[in-house]
C-alpha cells in the first residue's frame, strides 16, 4: 500500500480574543496511529477541525502528499479522504432511521440516480462496511434509537470508512466507554490499521491509552505543538503530563485565611446522572472552599447537578450538619438551603429576559411578598443592596440581565442565591467565559461566602484557579473521584496526573 | 440478563399494543354482538366510516415524517371541498376537471402554509394555528357563508351551470370507491416514505435536523415537497368529504382534525417504527373506527364515545411514550 501523507504547515486559527492555534506544523502518514494530547484549551480540537474542513478560516497551508489543498469545507475533506467522528455521537446521527441508513446516510444523498431505495443494496453496503470493523453484533435493521453508546460510535466509524478514508479524526472516543468497550474499539482500529490504507488520529485525555495503543504522539499547549515523538517503552504519562503544563503560570490571587469549622455538608457513595456519577463520596466544612477538579467529560457538572437534584440518583446519601436529606428535585435542594449556580449561567442560571431586579430575588421571591404579591420596594431595595456588594455593572436595576457582560451575568447568578442564604454554594465553572477583572471579583465573592460560615463547592477544569482559592480538592475521572488533596500541599502536576485516571491509593 | 429479556418483552408488547387492541376490540364485539357485529356489511360500514379519517390522517403523517406540523389541514380541506363542489356546480366543470382544480386551489393555498413556516420561520405549530382563522374566513367569504348544494344560488346570487349530482360525482363518496381510494392513499403514501430515498430524507430530518443538513439534505425543499405533498392529500380528503355528503356544508372538514391525528399517534409506534408512518395511521384509524362502531352497536349513547375515543388515544400515547423514551 502507498503511504499517503498529510501535513499542515505554519497552520495558524484565530478566534476573537484568541490565537487557538499559532503556527502549527503537523505530520502523520497512513498506516500510523497518532495520539493528540493536551489540556483543556490547547487546540487540539481546533486543529483536528481545520484538518476535517469546519474551520474554514485557518491561514497556512494544508498539504496531502506535499500537494497543498484548500479543506474549507467538511465536504472537501471528506472527498479527499480525511473523515472525522466527533465525540458527541448523537448529534450526526438520526435515531429513528436503521443502522444500513445512518451508515449510507451521506452517500444516498450524494448519489442523486433514482427514486427508489435499494433496500438490498444499502444493507449489503452496510454490512460490508461494519465488516471491515469486524463489528458482528450489530444488526444493520435495528434502529440506531436501540444501540449503546459504543454501538452507536461504531455506526459513525462505519460511516467514516465506508466513504473514501485514509485519514480518520476521532475525538476522545473512549471517554464514554466502558473497560471491555474501549478494549473492543482498541482491536477494531488495530485492525483497522492493518487492513486498510488508514492513518487514524486520536484526541484523548487517558494517556494510559495512549502510550497502549499509539505509535506516536504529539503534546499541544496554548495552541501549539510543543512535542512530537513516537511511543517508546521509555514514554512515561508523567512525561506526557510535564509536557502538556509546561511552565504553570500562577494565576495571583491570594486566598484569604478563614476559620475552618465542623463538617456541615457530606456526600455518601451517591451515584446517578444515568451512570455518568459513580459511588461519591466527599464532606465539607463550615467556612471551607472544596475543589471538584478533573478534565472535561470527568462527571463534575453531573456531581453537582446530582446533589441538587436535577439529575436522577441511583444510589448514596447527602447530610447537611448530619441530617440525612431527600432531595429528589432541584425545588428541594433550594428549600435544604443548597445553591447551585451551573455552568451554563444563559440558558441555566439567570432569566436573561428579565430585569436585575428580579433576577435577583428569584430565588426566595417568597421572602419579598406579603400573602403572595410582590412588594416592589421590598425587590428594588434588595436589588440595590447586591448591585452595590457584587459590584454588578450595570446601568440600573431595571436592566434586563441579557444585556449585561458574561461576567456581571455571573454576579447575577451567584447573587440570587446570596439573597437567598443558603448553607451550601456549590459553583460549577464560575469562571467560564469570564474576563480576569471579574474573575477576581468573583473569587472574592466566593472567598465572602466562606466567611460568613457556608460551605463552598467548586467545580472547574481550571486547575491554577482551584490551586488559589481552595482549601481542599477532590480530582474526578469518569465519575469517580480519583484522589483528595490538600491544596496547600499538592501542585497542577499532581491533579492532572489524577485528572488522566491514576487513582490515588486510598481511593483505589 | 433476566431485566434485559423482560424490558425486550415489555418493548414488544408496546409495539403492538395498538394492534393487540384492536384484536382484542373484534373479539370482545363478536363475542357480545355475534353477527350484528362480525358480518361483511358493518366490516364494510367501519371501513366507510374510517375513509375519510385515514386521509386526513395520511396527510398529516407527510407533515409530521419531517417534524413538521399542520393544525390547519382541515380547514383547508374544508376550503378545497367548497372549490371542488363549486367547480362542478356552479361552472359546470365536469369531474375530472373539478378534482384536478381543486388539488391546484389547495396547492395554490398551501404556498402560505409554507411562505410561514420556510420563509417567515415561524414554528409550525403557531404559523398553522393562525391559519385556520383565515383558511374559515377565506373560505367563507367565497361561498358566501351558506352551504355549496344542488339548489343554491352562488354566492354572487347568479344561477348554477348545473342543477344536479351525477351518480359519478355521489360514488365517490361511497362504498367501495372511497374504500378503493383510501387504501390508495395509504398504499402511495407508504411507497413513498418507505421506499424512496426523498421519503427516508424526511424521516432522515425528523429524526435529527442537524445530521440531516450536515449530510447534504436540503431540508428546506424536502419540508416544502412533504407541504405539497400534503397538500395533494388534503385535497382529497376535501373530494370526499363533499361527494360523501353530497355537498359542501360550511366547514364541513374541520372537525376531521382531531381524529386524524390520534391515528397518526395511535400508529406512531406500531410495529416498533417509532415515527409517523402510513401503515401505522391505517392501524390507528381503524382502531378508532372499529371502536366507535362496535361501542355504537353495543347501545352506548353517542355522545359518550368522544370520552372513549380520548382514553384509547391516551393509552396509545402512553405505550408509544414509554417504549421510546427511555433514556
Amino acid at each position: 500500500m502507498e503511504k499517503i501523507t498529510l501535513s499542515t504547515k505554519d497552520v495558524s486559527m484565530a478566534f476573537p480574543g484568541v490565537l487557538a492555534l499559532n503556527k502549527v506544523n503537523f505530520e502523520i502518514s497512513t498506516g500510523e496511529i497518532h495520539a493528540i494530547v493536551g489540556a483543556n484549551g490547547a487546540g487540539k480540537s481546533t486543529l483536528m477541525n481545520v484538518l476535517a474542513g469546519s474551520n474554514p478560516g485557518y491561514t497556512g497551508e494544508v498539504l496531502l502528499n506535499g500537494e497543498p489543498i484548500e479543506v474549507r469545507t467538511p465536504n472537501f475533506a471528506k472527498k479527499h479522504g480525511i473523515q472525522i467522528v466527533y465525540q458527541e455521537v448523537d448529534t450526526a446521527l438520526v435515531p429513528s432511521l436503521s443502522v444500513a441508513e445512518n451508515i449510507m446516510l451521506n452517500d444516498l444523498v450524494m448519489n442523486t440516480k433514482g427514486s427508489f431505495m435499494k433496500w438490498g443494496a444499502l444493507r449489503k453496503a452496510a454490512q460490508e462496511a461494519l465488516a471491515k470493523l469486524h463489528i458482528t453484533n450489530i444488526n444493520v435493521r435495528t434502529l440506531v434509537q436501540n444501540l449503546t453508546l459504543a454501538q452507536k460510535q461504531m455506526v459513525l466509524i462505519a460511516r467514516a470508512i465506508q466513504a473514501k478514508c485514509n485519514f480518520l479524526i476521532l475525538d476522545e472516543p473512549t471517554a464514554p466507554l466502558s473497560d471491555t468497550e474501549t478494549e473492543e474499539l482498541f482491536a477494531m482500529v488495530n485492525k483497522l490499521r492493518e487492513t486498510q490504507n488508514i492513518a487514524i488520529m486520536f484526541i484523548s485525555h487517558r494517556l494510559h491509552e495512549v502510550l497502549r495503543i499509539c505509535d506516536s504522539y504529539t503534546v499541544m499547549r496554548n495552541g501549539e505543538i510543543v512535542h512530537s515523538a513516537p511511543v517508546t517503552k521509555e514514554t512515561t504519562t508523567k512525561e506526557i503530563v510535564d509536557k502538556m503544563l509546561g511552565r504553570s503560570f500562577e494565576e495571583n490571587f491570594p486566598k484569604e485565611i478563614v476559620p475552618i469549622g465542623d463538617k456541615l455538608f457530606e456526600v455518601k457513595n451517591l451515584s446517578g446522572a444515568y451512570g455518568k456519577v459513580n459511588d461519591v463520596s466527599f464532606y465539607v466544612k463550615k467556612g471551607e472552599i472544596v475543589g471538584i477538579a478533573g478534565l472535561v467529560g470527568a462527571g463534575k457538572s453531573e456531581l453537582c447537578k446530582t446533589i441538587f437534584g436535577s439529575y436522577k440518583k441511583t444510589g448514596g446519601a447527602i447530610y447537611l450538619n448530619g441530617k440525612k436529606l431527600n432531595i429528589n428535585n432541584p425545588s428541594q435542594a433550594v428549600k435544604n438551603r443548597i445553591a447551585l449556580v451551573p455552568e451554563e449561567r444563559r440558558k441555566e442560571g439567570v432569566l436573561v429576559q428579565e430585569t436585575v431586579a428580579f433576577n435577583l430575588s428569584a430565588a426566595c421571591l417568597s421572602k419579598f411578598c406579603t400573602m403572595s404579591f410582590v412588594r416592589k420596594g421590598k425587590v428594588s431595595e434588595n436589588a440595590n443592596r447586591f448591585i452595590d456588594d457584587l459590584g454588578i455593572k450595570t446601568p440600573s436595576q431595571k436592566q434586563l440581565v441579557r444585556n449585561l457582560s458574561g461576567g456581571n451575568q455571573q454576579k447575577v447568578a451567584v447573587g440570587k442565591w446570596l439573597a437567598a442564604d443558603c448553607d451550601i454554594y456549590i459553583f460549577d465553572e464560575p469562571t467560564k467565559g469570564v474576563d480576569v477583572g471579574a474573575k477576581q471579583d468573583i473569587f472574592h465573592l466566593i472567598n465572602d461566602i466562606a466567611k460568613a460560615g457556608n460551605g463552598v463547592i467548586y467545580a472547574s477544569c481550571e486547575n491554577n484557579e482551584l490551586l488559589s482559592i481552595t482549601d481542599r480538592i477532590y480530582v474526578m475521572f469518569g465519575g469517580e473521584i480519583m484522589a483528595e488533596l490538600v491544596t496547600a500541599d499538592t501542585n497542577e502536576d499532581e491533579i492532572m496526573n489524577y485528572s488522566v485516571g491514576t487513582r490515588a491509593e486510598k481511593h483505589a | 440478563m433476566e431485566t434485559v429479556k423482560t424490558n425486550h418483552a415489555a418493548k414488544m408488547l408496546l409495539n403492538w399494543a395498538a394492534v393487540i387492541t384492536l384484536v382484542l376490540c373484534f373479539v370482545i364485539f363478536t363475542l357480545a354482538k355475534g353477527s350484528l357485529f362480525m358480518s361483511g356489511n358493518n366490516m364494510i360500514n367501519i371501513l366507510l366510516a374510517m375513509s375519510i379519517t385515514t386521509v386526513f390522517g395520511i396527510a398529516a403523517t407527510v407533515t409530521m415524517a419531517p417534524d413538521g406540523f399542520d393544525m390547519s389541514a382541515c380547514t383547508l380541506a374544508s376550503c378545497s371541498a367548497y372549490a371542488f363542489v363549486s367547480s362542478y356546480l356552479w361552472f359546470g366543470f365536469n369531474l375530472v376537471v373539478s378534482i384536478l382544480i381543486t388539488i391546484v386551489v389547495t396547492i395554490i393555498m398551501y404556498q402560505l402554509t409554507m411562505f410561514l413556516i420556510l420563509v417567515c420561520k415561524i414554528p409550525d405549530m403557531l404559523a398553522t394555528c393562525a391559519l385556520m382563522f383565515v383558511h374559515q374566513g377565506l373560505g367563507q367569504w367565497y361561498i358566501g357563508g351558506g352551504a355549496v348544494s344542488t339548489g343554491m344560488k352562488t354566492s354572487w346570487g347568479a344561477d348554477p351551470q348545473r342543477v344536479e349530482l351525477s351518480e359519478a360525482f355521489s360514488s365517490l363518496g361511497r362504498a367501495p370507491y372511497i374504500i378503493i381510494i383510501m387504501l390508495a392513499c395509504v398504499l402511495i403514501a407508504w411507497i413513498f416514505l418507505d421506499f424512496t430515498k426523498h421519503g427516508r430524507f424526511l424521516y432522515a430530518m425528523g429524526g435529527n435536523k442537524q445530521a440531516a443538513k450536515l449530510s447534504g439534505i436540503n431540508v428546506k425543499k424536502y419540508r416544502y415537497i412533504a407541504g405539497m405533498i400534503t397538500a395533494v392529500f388534503i385535497a382529497i380528503g376535501g373530494i370526499l368529504v363533499s361527494s360523501r355528503g353530497s355537498s359542501a356544508q360550511v366547514m364541513c372538514c374541520d372537525n376531521y382534525l382531531m381524529q386524524s391525528l390520534a391515528a397518526v399517534f395511535v400508529g406512531r409506534s406500531v410495529g416498533g417504527a417509532e415515527k409517523p408512518n402510513a401503515l401505522g395511521t391505517l392501524v390507528g384509524s381503524l382502531l378508532v373506527s372499529t371502536l366507535e362502531n362496535g361501542l355504537t352497536i353495543c347501545a352506548v349513547p353517542y355522545y359518550v364515545l368522544p370520552a372513549v375515543k380520548g382514553a384509547v388515544l391516551g393509552l396509545a400515547l402512553i405505550a408509544a411514550y414509554a417504549s421510546s423514551k427511555e433514556n
